[in-house]
């Protein structure tokens, strides 16, 4: 049948665009290798450049206190040192301990809090550790793997009485760009979890008509059409444990593994045929399991990596869309931390890696990562404006400011299959006082699909 | 003329759904009747005003909600609930037809399912092709700056892509009829030709598309291929190297020593000798294993080889309990493979047995292969080799892949009698002695790896069983060369056997007539 043209052709709305620059190549990893490699590099890596940057902010705290290492420690006399910080945990499983008791496979570990009362923080550097004693640093806030700067002396006992705590605080931010004329939204997903019981396929159809402008009449599909980017920030896919457990596959199991990453794909063809979409791999997606983790490979998507819109991206995942900075993970991170630490909410998690100017602090220690020689990528070196979460409980955001006028938009993105929710952000920069310049995502438009 | 047409599209529509029972969703309706999204939703409307009071009517509700502003939502609400619905949202609220069914599923996904099949059709299609779903362009919002490439950005990537796009339908066809072989030699012959590519393209693709309309199985396996021309050399170099890389060194030295077709020839030889070999978990295991060293970045090639070669040993072990458990019923099995060139044979051992070779290493790595590899499943029968071509292309699709496993398979199905058979006709033709490798299972169930040199012929099936039961652990092959060729194979055989089994072939009874058993002494007795 011919086709009907109801429509004329120039009442198409236009999509808007934007500059996308992507970031990732730090998460990347080149070349994969192992050769036993320590992770004693990546803290030393870790720990050298922090310490560099906590030098540096010292004259402004406290320039009459001298610094010295953990070893030159006096009885008694006041300084500052700076290391890393350990947290000694009762309750922290060993791996030993689970190979001795059960040794099947590990069964997804229930996350729950594993702080107890008598943990305590000890700090080290290159030269020595020391365990470290007082109210102001509170071993239920702190992680493994944060580098600090302590003031406060040594005691007779041994331990280091603390006084005050410097952390490195948020790096520093680029301006933003001035108020652009346009209003553009960048729309984040995440937990599509296809594949798994909970995920309802046709939420995510209804999604995926929306923003690509089919659903809803001309004043939807406008506002749809000012859609510039689609992140999915992890947990696309969810794969049918059972069969992963090292038996044969038989054949139609085979089709029940690769079924849920066919209907993905299927369903980001339709996203990527209209707006540029970058998908990150998450806990439970086909990709590495250690972070940084690598881009889904494009052969998961054959549909939908044949479109210049398509990007598979690392997680943890940056980008700059005019000018505006994101970074985000897919969740580990904040998930880890939520294990080992407390904090009133997810989004205060999320405000101490900014504060603590790194991405995964826990990382290697309870948080899988590659064995870095050279760098540690975590480290934050300029402030994002945008600071998303994926594969949380509830969506949450907040506004937090920085010593140096920093501002940034924290964002914890809703598993999409429990809640059907996705979340909006409206990039639009407002020009306050003539002096300073803050992003103004203030009009924040979660996008909740419902059915009856 | 257009109102012709729209009462056109509305009496099908009727059709439809009171007959056919189907949901009809205005994006199924807009990719069906080729008609823009919005018009496809004026259609629905029109259509509910005609016919909707016996049927019902899910509405799209879209907006904000009243008592929330800050939250946009979707809604969907039948035809009842409609009023009430409107209320909970804001004044400016979008509502439009969303679809019309005879009844509201239970299950609202239900309502998803008939836009998903067609969604999926014309997601199947071959990826040089453009439709409604590629280019969206039934949509109310068009973005211009898209581009689509449909050879993806490296020859890799597409080679995958279109094995990945080959792949559901192909599976679907091997879930459906499980008998259908023709994908089969269809894929073997892509397989086959990798190394021939640039010569015989053209007639590949041709052949491929007239078996795969014969067979009726879907075409997709052969246009990708058309595509794949620059893809061949690929796994034919892969190939190669793997040979020679994880074989027993021997093997590799074969490898490397012989011309480059060669290991392709005789992989693809070996697929005439089982026409009719069962398709197993492991043709589909070593396919998957083409298909993700070709894909992936790694250095793949020994380790699908390694691979490869545990899929043929988990195979061969499944293939004993197939045939029997005794020794002798292997030994005597009839090969059902129609001789095969006697000079191809030779080279088809090496391959083979180097791959038994490597065969314990690991059999369960397979399964931990990439996810993604949607591998087609079953490998129904092979069909005999005149359907095996030397044409080149190799098709990128998974079927590809499955053709080597396939080639593997049909030949472990024949015991190793089989296999020596043909070693042995070949021998006369080859024009220097070469070693090969054997493997057998012995009566224990363990597999025994010989090496025989060709050209002894006449020895090598008596001297298999002696074999055995030779006492000689370790195997100097080296010193095997210069010596007769009736010492080598007794010799050779034993070296990569596995000490245990020699053991136990000693102690277990020798049912070789030719040789006296040791315990036919005590037994006597």
């Amino acid at each position: 049948m011919a086709a009907m043209e109801v429509d004329p052709v120039n009442n198409h709305l236009q999509r808007k665009q934007s500059h996308y620059v992507s970031l990732d190549e730090n998460f990347m990893i080149q070349k994969e290798t192992y050769r036993g490699q320590q992770y004693s590099q990546i803290y030393f890596a870790r720990l050298d450049l922090m310490r560099t940057l906590i030098y540096s902010l010292l004259p402004n705290w406290k320039p009459y206190l001298p610094v010295c290492t953990v070893l030159d420690l006096e009885e008694g006399k006041q300084c500052i040192i700076v290391g890393t910080l350990y947290k000694d945990m009762k309750l922290k499983p060993s791996i030993l301990d689970e190979y001795s008791k059960e040794r099947s496979a590990t069964p997804l570990v229930k996350p729950h809090n594993f702080t107890h009362p008598d943990d305590y923080l000890i700090l080290e550097d290159e030269s020595g550790r020391v365990k470290l004693r007082g109210t102001v640093l509170s071993p239920s806030v702190y992680v493994t793997g944060n580098v600090v700067a302590l003031h406060g002396k040594a005691t007779g006992a041994g331990d280091y009485l603390v006084e005050d705590i410097l952390e490195a605080g948020l790096p520093p931010q680029l301006e933003l760009p001035y108020k652009s004329e346009e209003d553009k939204y960048v729309v984040f997903v995440s937990g599509l979890n296809v594949g798994s019981n909970s995920s309802n396929p046709l939420q995510f159809q209804l999604f995926v008509d929306h923003i690509s402008g089919h659903l809803g009449d001309k004043k939807v599909q406008s506002i749809a059409a000012q859609i510039v980017q689609v992140v999915i920030a992890g947990n696309s896919v969810e794969v049918p444990r059972g069969l992963l457990n090292g038996q044969n596959l038989a054949s139609k199991d085979q089709s029940r593994l690769s079924e849920p990453i066919k209907e993905v794909d299927i369903l980001l063809t339709q996203i990527a045929a209209g707006i540029p979409l970058d998908i990150m791999p998450g806990p439970n997606d086909p990709a590495n399991f250690s972070l940084p983790q690598q881009p889904l490979h494009r052969c998961l998507f054959p549909g939908s990596a044949t479109y210049n819109t398509f990007r598979s991206c690392t997680n943890p995942h940056s980008f700059d869309l005019d000018n505006v900075r994101f970074l985000g993970t897919s969740g580990q991170n904040i998930d880890d931390l939520e294990k080992y630490s407390e904090a009133n909410d997810k989004l205060a998690f999320l405000e101490r890696t900014l504060r603590w100017r790194h991405l995964a602090p826990p990382a290697p220690n309870t948080l899988g990562c590659y064995p870095f020689t050279d760098r540690d990528p975590f480290l934050m070196e300029s402030c994002p404006h945008v600071y998303f979460i994926g594969n949380q409980d509830r969506y949450e955001t907040r506004l937090i400011k920085g010593s140096e006028g920093q501002v940034v938009r924290l964002i914890c993105i809703p598993r999409f299959s429990e809640t059907g929710t996705a979340v909006v952000l409206f990039l639009v920069i407002v020009v306050e006082l003539e002096k300073s310049r803050m992003p103004c995502s203030q009009f924040w438009d979660p996008v909740q699909l419902m059915t009856t | 003329m257009a109102e012709m047409e729209t009462l056109g599209i509305l009496d099908e529509i009727q059709a439809l759904v009171c007959d056919k029972l189907q949901v009809v969703s205005y994006k199924w309706l807009s990719r069906n009747f080729l008609v823009s999204s919005n018009a496809a939703k004026r259609l629905l409307q029109q259509f509910t005003e005609k016919h909707g009071s016996e049927l019902e009517v899910v509405y799209s509700v879209s907006g904000w909600l009243k008592n929330n502003p800050s939250v946009y939502h979707i809604r969907l609400v039948s035809r009842p609930k409609l009023p009430e619905a409107k209320g909970e949202f804001d004044d400016n609220c979008s509502v439009h037809v969303y679809s019309v069914q005879v009844c509201i599923p239970k299950d609202p996904a239900a309502l998803w399912n008939a836009e998903f099949v067609q969604a999926e059709e014309l997601f199947k299609q071959p990826p040089t092709v453009v439709n409604c779903l590629r280019d969206n362009r039934f949509c109310g919002v068009i973005n211009s700056f898209v581009k689509r490439n449909p050879e993806a950005t490296s020859v890799n990537t597409a080679f995958l892509q279109a094995k990945s796009a080959g792949a559901p339908s192909s599976f679907r066809n091997n879930s459906a009829h499980q008998t259908d072989t023709i994908p089969l030699p269809q894929h073997k012959k892509i397989q086959q030709s990798s190394p021939n590519i640039n010569l015989q393209s053209p007639n590949v693709v041709k052949d491929i598309k007239s078996e795969s309309h014969v067979a009726g199985a879907r075409d997709q396996g052969s246009k990708p291929s058309a595509d794949k021309e620059k893809d061949p050399e690929l796994p034919a170099t892969k190939k190669i190297k793997g040979a020679s890389g994880t074989g027993g060194s021997l093997a590799s030295m074969w490898g490397r020593a012989s011309t480059k077709s060669n290991p392709i020839s005789a992989t693809t030889e070996i697929s005439d000798c089982a026409p009719n070999s069962v398709a197993t978990a492991e043709a589909q295991i070593f396919a998957r294993e083409r298909v993700e060293n070709e894909s992936s970045d790694d250095d793949g090639e020994n380790v699908k080889f390694k691979r490869a070669s545990n899929g043929e040993g988990s195979r061969k072990r499944r293939v004993v309990f197939d045939f029997s458990d005794d020794e002798d019923e292997c030994k005597d099995a009839v090969s059902l493979a129609s001789p095969d060139p006697p000079k191809s044979k030779s080279f088809i051992n090496p391959q083979e047995s180097s791959k038994s070779a490597v065969l314990q290493k690991n059999n369960l790595n397979f399964v931990e292969q990439n996810k993604d590899d949607l591998m087609v499943k079953e490998e129904t029968n092979i069909e005999s080799k005149k359907l095996f071509t030397k044409e080149s292309v190799v098709s990128n699709d998974k079927e590809s892949g499955i053709f080597s496993s396939d080639k593997i398979e049909s030949c472990i199905p024949q015991n190793d009698a089989v296999m020596k058979d043909e070693v042995i006709n070949a021998a006369p033709n080859s024009p220097k002695r070469k070693k090969v490798f054997k493997t057998r299972i012995d009566e224990r169930g363990r597999e025994v790896t010989e090496v025989v040199w060709e050209g002894d012929e006449a020895e090598k099936k008596p001297d298999s069983s002696t074999i055995k039961k030779s006492d000689n652990g370790s195997v100097n092959t080296t010193v095997n060369r210069p010596s007769t060729t009736k010492k080598s194979p007794a010799i050779g055989g034993t070296a990569p056997s596995n000490p245990a089994g020699k053991a136990g072939n000693r102690k277990a009874g020798n049912k070789d007539p030719k040789q006296g058993n040791i315990m036919s002494f005590f037994k006597k007795v």
